[in-house]
């Protein structure tokens, strides 16, 4: 207060006067602002800490006795007998021999056939010049069923048992692959679809071979001209609140993975040089 | 003080020529309007350890894991009529049943254990044709039940979170002792009346004492007080002189005072009653131990849990396993059984538990998760006793002294008959049955009884505890089991009818804690004022005028005793951890374990 007043005696009535009374306040807990303030700009510097948790997602149950089993079958080109264009449904053949590796390879499970695989990568997107991988799942061949053959290299009298490129992955038995592990937070990625696709990593020729959903003796026109978002690859659902997925044809949009209706993977061949 | 001096100060004469030299004075204001701080307030250097630290403390996130180490000893030999039962036991007489069947098939008993997965945590058994498969060799078709895999990990047991929610003072409990050759007790008390005892007198050191053995640990000290049941002249409250009486872990069960000559009949041998503990004869009223039921709240679903095998993980007591030929099997189809198994499981959550505002049974914050295990056993095989309402008798449940068998009888101690009210673990069951056209139960379908399962809010009975607010410390003196007995008409070990309400059975304890976060040892006290902090847990002692409470350690600290926490913290969540052997006890066989073994004594002698 700076100023200068003069008070008269009142004559009748009583006088009032406002005196103006100027103060500036500290602000009160300005040290809690500062921590406040401090753990505010760290956390913008370092980033709040995110779930990168993961959750346990498994194949949606289908059918009359829920069942959960998902299959996949594997379908290799024999080229011996027919070219692409002229080829057939029929020259794509579920084994591993029409793949290039021999029987006793495949029955005495020598080491080019046990480090073979199929690698399943899925995708955010069919859109090959802007997609990411964000996961991928091994099926080593080991883990595939078996089928009885009568090989006379390796037994001249009986059937034997081999591997053949059909995997039932289930809760029991061959759980390797059936489990989808994703990020729990659906907020860092906001993902819920992906798109799959696969490979058969060969270690016996060092080659990789890409499948797709259908042979391409089925294509219209040109075998070697088509959209390859719409062969190449499957649609995997996931459900964050029962944690399931469910794999669906691209085209049809019909589930696909069940008893009825394996997931196809049939080999892709390039078109000649 | 920020004001800016910019007023002119002028000589009156040299301002107006007539004005005089007078005295000037000016009124400065004292305004604040900023401040100076210095420069270290404004100044963070980050610490990535520091901000790390920060945030696991801040977080109230928890992801619990563990691995199951499954111990049991499939022990009840039995024998049924159900065809689906009966083709998939281990056989013990298959070469004497095979014999029989040739010249009376239809009463042939084949006898045998059910196989380990009807006991297993993750049932593998689902493409046994007849049982989990339809076999249509039979008309109609043979099954029990069509296997869900899905459901594999679900059919025999659940598994859950849970933590220490309230405290039941009422529980009526019972068991019996038999000391030395004197007659058999019955000990019946309410669990708040506090430790149960037997009288013995006898000499330690050569003196008199009144040995008070009692069938649960009596976490009393040497030199602090137990509070009787009933009084002796008056004097209801004695000092507490030895415990034990020579042998390995007496003294945890045994409490011996001085006998300078007790008269009468109160302290014979073979007198029962109750005591409690007090630590301070002067303060009765507020070191006096209470004695309670500690209750289970469900925190998760079953379907939130994950069991699967622990790698190839394997217990050292291996697979016992043998081949049923055709010729030995009443269905005529070989197989390999499974009497026992060795795998390890590995359970986590789908669920994180945010234990923000979770207050346990002692007014505190939560500061130990249980995993909680229940039997379900959805094939059918055990419970299934029809009570007289129409329904059948809930699974039994008691506490590590209800465990051994009647002294003399040596028959399961009546506390776990149906008839026992007491006993009731109030888990709800379910049945289905099948029609009977393999086997019947006199005319009447089997009735395949199973428990149903736990939901989250869901509220069970735990161990019997001691809290003492003198120490602020929650001691478990006796641990609860559940047991599982046979359906007799399903599957009969051999009970005689009087027995069939008071089977033989398996034991399992369905708590295990996890410590995710430690109480100091000490005890803090602060008087009643707004100069001290005092935390939310804390009691008020009206004998002291203080509030009394322990601290909680920070995560990551563990102090000289070894108290404290220190998991790894992960994507802003605790992951608590703990290795588990689970035992799946059968009646009568040795149960107890000693965790540690007391290294003798080493006088100056030596």
């Amino acid at each position: 207060m700076s100023n200068k007043y003069k008070f008269t005696i009142p004559i009748s009535t009583d006088k009032y006067l406002n005196i103006p009374v100027e103060i500036k306040w500290d602000f009160y807990g300005q040290d809690d602002s500062i921590e406040e303030f401090k753990f505010g700009l760290v956390d913008d510097i370092i980033g709040n800490p995110k779930d990168y948790e993961t959750l346990r997602f498994s194949h949606n149950t289908y059918g009359e006795y829920f069942q959960t089993k998902l299959q996949h079958n594997f379908f290799f080109y024999d080229s011996t007998s027919s070219n692409i264009p002229t080829s057939l449904i029929s020259n794509w053949v579920q084994s591993y021999e029409v793949a290039g590796i021999p029987y006793d390879d495949i029955y005495f499970k020598s080491r080019p056939f046990k480090k073979s695989f199929f690698k399943i990568d899925f995708y955010d997107s069919k859109e090959p010049s802007t997609q990411k991988n964000y996961f991928t799942i091994i099926l080593p061949v080991t883990n595939s069923e078996f089928m009885e053959e009568f090989i006379p290299s390796i037994n001249s009298l009986n059937n034997v048992k081999i591997n053949f490129p059909q995997f039932n992955l289930d809760y029991i038995g061959y759980s390797e692959g059936f489990f989808i592990y994703w990020l729990k937070d659906f907020d860092l990625f906001k993902l819920k679809t992906f798109y799959m696709t696969a490979k058969f990593f060969d270690a016996k020729n060092g080659v990789f071979i890409k499948m797709m959903t259908v042979p391409q003796a089925t294509l219209p026109g040109d075998r070697f001209s088509f959209n390859p978002s719409d062969y190449f690859y499957y649609q995997v659902n996931l459900n964050y609140i029962d944690k399931t997925y469910e794999i669906y044809d691209v085209i049809s949009l019909n589930r696909v993975g069940t008893d009825t209706s394996p997931i196809n993977w049939f080999e892709y061949v390039n078109p000649p040089a | 003080m920020s004001r800016i001096f910019d007023d002119r100060v002028v000589l009156g004469s040299l301002r107006f020529k007539s004005a005089p030299n007078t005295d000037l004075l000016f009124k400065i204001p004292f305004i604040q309007s900023s401040k100076i701080i210095t420069e270290y307030d404004r100044s963070e250097s980050i610490s990535l350890s520091q901000v790390f630290d920060d945030e696991r403390q801040r977080s109230t996130l928890f992801r619990p894991t563990s691995k199951f180490q499954i111990l049991f000893n499939n022990s009840y030999n039995g024998s049924t009529n159900y065809q689906p039962f009966k083709n998939e036991l281990y056989y013990t007489n298959a070469k004497q049943a095979a014999a029989l069947t040739c010249i009376d098939p239809q009463n042939t008993i084949w006898e045998g254990f059910p196989q380990y997965h009807e006991f297993d945590f993750i049932r593998n058994d689902v493409f046994e044709s007849g049982y989990t498969q339809y076999d249509t060799t039979y008309a109609p078709p043979l099954i029990h039940n069509l296997f869900v895999p899905k459901s594999a990990s679900t059919y025999n047991w659940n598994h859950f979170l849970s933590y220490a929610f309230e405290n039941d003072y009422n529980k009526q409990l019972q068991t019996l002792y038999k000391v030395d050759s004197n007659p058999v007790v019955t000990l019946s008390w309410i669990v708040s009346d506090g430790i149960p005892f037997v009288i013995s007198n006898t000499q330690m050191n050569g003196m008199n004492v009144v040995s008070f053995i009692c069938p649960m640990k009596h976490n009393v000290l040497v030199g602090e007080y137990i509070k009787l049941s009933f009084d002796y002249l008056g004097q209801d409250t004695f000092q507490v002189d030895s415990l034990g009486n020579g042998s390995v872990g007496s003294e945890n069960y045994i409490i011996n005072i001085l006998n300078p000559g007790f008269l009468g009949f109160i302290f014979n041998n073979n007198q029962t009653g109750t005591f409690k503990r007090i630590v301070n004869l002067n303060n009765q009223s507020e070191t006096t131990s209470k004695y309670y039921i500690r209750r289970h709240k469900i925190l998760t679903n079953y379907d939130d849990s994950l069991i699967s095998y622990a790698g190839f993980e394997e217990n050292v007591f291996g697979v016992n396993k043998q081949y049923e030929r055709s010729s030995l099997t009443p269905n005529g189809r070989a197989r390999i059984s499974t009497k026992n198994g060795d795998k390890s499981y590995t359970l986590s959550f789908n669920k994180d538990i945010d234990i923000l505002g979770l207050i346990d049974n002692q007014k505190r914050p939560v500061s130990e998760l249980f995993y909680t295990t229940l039997w379900i056993g959805y094939f059918g095989w055990t419970l299934g006793e029809p009570n007289q309402q129409g329904g059948f008798y809930r699974m039994r449940q008691g506490w590590e002294f209800n465990i051994p068998l009647h002294p003399v009888t040596e028959l399961p101690s009546s506390w776990w008959s149906y008839a026992n009210s007491n006993s009731d673990s109030g888990i709800n069951n379910s049945f289905y049955n099948v029609s009977p056209p393999y086997g019947n139960n006199n005319g009447q379908p089997f009735n395949f009884v199973y428990n149903q399962t736990l939901k989250t809010g869901d509220v069970i009975d735990g161990s019997i505890c001691e809290w003492n607010d003198f120490y602020q410390q929650e001691t478990i003196l006796n641990e609860l089991y559940h047991k599982i007995t046979f359906n007799r008409y399903n599957f009969n070990i051999g009970m005689t009818s009087s027995l069939s309400l008071n089977q033989f059975g398996y034991f399992y304890k369905p708590f295990e804690g996890v410590k995710i976060r430690a109480f100091s040892d000490s005890i803090e006290q602060a008087p009643p004022s707004n100069d001290y902090i005092v935390p939310d847990h804390a009691q008020f002692s009206v004998n002291r005028n203080v509030f009394v409470w322990k601290d909680i350690y920070t995560y990551g600290f563990i102090d000289t005793n070894g108290a404290g926490v220190d998991f790894p913290f992960l994507n802003n969540k605790h992951h608590p951890y703990k290795n588990i052997i689970f035992r799946i006890i059968p009646e009568g066989t040795n149960y107890r374990e000693f965790t540690t073994i007391i290294d003798p004594i080493i006088d100056d002698c030596e």
